[in-house]
């Protein structure tokens, strides 16, 4: 697999406080690959600065293709419509209009509404196809639901996964943890300015060690208990439940979520 | 090209939704022209030789300082410049698009005072029309290039209106439109000369082309275009 992007010793400072101290990752070509990170963390200026709309102190940045960028907060004129919008941009980068992408993207119930009157859902569907206009090889998704209802988020998914197979490099920024957990290959997380893991969900799993979280439901309610040995805690817990005379309905034990691991090592490193 | 004469007539279609530059191209100006016109042709009968050239002046001075700086600040003060830098559009296209778009509307304005003077104050119309028009086209390109360093260098409405009335006041009342330059204190005519609206006035109403009118002008728009530049290029920076 080639590497859509390449990023080496890239440092970024604001004055005298340093946001990038010498990130290094790269992305493989048709892979969703997350960039995550505590408020603070240097994400969006990661992203910016690999997206060209920022300047990087030093380090080198390699892109191999054509970049489409959804940004986070993006406004369009008022009064522009929808299908307004798609076209001059397609015009502009020399594209023709995919009418199934578009079609897909519900693009069409919405098209003739002025920018003004979109809903939420609506403006980051539009902002995904103006990024989609270039046709391009790497697609920048900046928190591309935030802000969007169940039903918007999974059809965006959906969408976002029809776009991998097509070939499609996606660099995720996002806070909903479930989101990358579902749609992505492999993730990255910044830390201080540095990367503190990267690597795929499983993999994380790995690293943090094990993390369980056992749910007992009993006649009078619901117990949660967190455990790093399976074996030990739960047999001392139903002997406790059994001393106490407490019935047990059910017990459901899963290993933490992708949160719980992402919290731990953007805190922790 | 295609992609740029659609941004044109998009543009042009969203300034009459948006009806701010409707109202400071269209209907303020031909309110005033409605008003002062009578005013002027009634109080000194003599006005009636420059009726046309006053008005165009007053309009395109509006149009141009107070319509065009919101939708520069509306586009570069805002995320709209990121969805264009992000997406392969140049930076520059916002202000060609605005600028063009409000230079036809200016001049569509400016014919209609041309044909209404005649019809409505019995106006005399300019001597050599040709000569009329190219002034004019001059006069609304300069006009516009002064208006876009305000809508690029102010970064907020509040802010832009301001400054937008600051250049439009001496502008307009230091033109010769409403008060002869000669009666004007020396240092109100001096400052009056570093407006667009004082040498577009006496280039309109000259029938002939008169190069110390036009150099001034000339000179403001190379000035303006200039700064203009510098103000794209920092933002694109």
């Amino acid at each position: 697999m080639n590497e859509a992007i390449a990023i080496s010793n890239l440092t970024k400072s604001y004055g005298t406080h340093i946001v990038l101290n010498g990130l290094d990752f790269c992305v493989q070509q048709g892979e969703i690959f997350a960039l995550l990170g505590i408020n603070g963390a240097g994400k969006t200026t990661s992203l910016e600065c690999i997206e060209g709309l920022r300047k990087y102190d030093s380090g080198s940045i390699s892109i191999n293709g054509i970049m489409g960028i959804q940004l986070q907060s993006a406004s369009l004129p008022g009064h522009m419509k929808a299908l307004e919008a798609v076209r001059l941009f397609a015009k502009w980068n020399k594209a023709s209009l995919d009418k199934e992408m578009l079609d897909a993207l519900g693009i069409y119930e919405f098209g003739k509404k002025p920018y003004y009157q979109l809903s939420t859902g609506q403006k980051r569907r539009l902002h995904l196809v103006l990024a989609l206009t270039r046709n391009p090889d790497i697609l920048f998704l900046d928190e591309p639901t935030a802000g969007l209802d169940v039903e918007g988020r999974l059809s965006l998914h959906e969408q976002i996964r029809q776009l991998k197979a097509i070939g499609k490099t996606i660099i995720l920024a996002s806070h909903d943890m479930t989101e990358v957990e579902n749609l992505c290959d492999r993730i990255a997380i910044l830390s201080g300015g540095k990367i503190a893991f990267i690597g795929t969900v499983e993999q994380l799993g790995k690293t943090i060690g094990k993390h369980y979280n056992i749910t007992i439901q009993t006649e009078n309610g619901t117990e949660k208990y967190e455990s790093e040995d399976i074996g030990d805690s739960l047999l001392t817990l139903l002997m406790q439940y059994k001393e106490k005379g407490k019935t047990i309905v059910d017990i459901q034990i899963d290993r933490g979520s992708l949160e719980q691991h992402f919290i731990k090592i953007a805190k922790g490193a | 090209m295609g992609a740029f004469l659609y941004g044109v007539s998009l543009q042009w279609k969203l300034d009459i939704r948006s009806k701010t530059l409707l109202i400071t191209c269209y209907i303020v100006p031909l309110l005033f022209f409605a008003i002062m016109g009578g005013i002027f042709t009634s109080v000194m009968p003599e006005a009636k030789y420059t009726l046309i050239q006053s008005m165009t002046v007053f309009g395109v001075t509006m149009g141009a300082l107070i319509g065009l700086p919101p939708s520069l600040v509306e586009i570069y003060s805002s995320d709209m410049k990121k969805i264009y830098q992000a997406n392969g559009v140049p930076l520059y296209l916002g202000l060609a698009l605005t600028n063009i778009s409000a230079y036809i509307h200016l001049f569509l304005m400016s014919i209609i005072l041309y044909i209404a003077a005649p019809l409505v104050f019995h106006a005399k119309t300019p001597e050599n029309p040709a000569k009329y028009f190219i002034s004019l086209a001059v006069f609304i390109a300069v006009s516009l290039s002064l208006a876009s360093i305000i809508g690029l260098a102010v970064k907020d409405q509040a802010k832009t209106s301001m400054f937008s009335i600051i250049v439009f006041l001496p502008s307009i009342m230091l033109s010769g439109i409403m008060f002869p330059m000669e009666l004007l204190p020396k240092a109100f005519e001096t400052i009056g000369k570093l407006f667009p609206a004082t040498w577009g006035y006496k280039l309109m109403t000259k029938s002939v082309f008169p190069f110390e009118s036009l150099f001034p002008l000339l000179l403001i728009f190379v000035l303006a275009a200039v700064i203009c530049i510098i103000l794209l290029r920092r933002m694109d920076n």
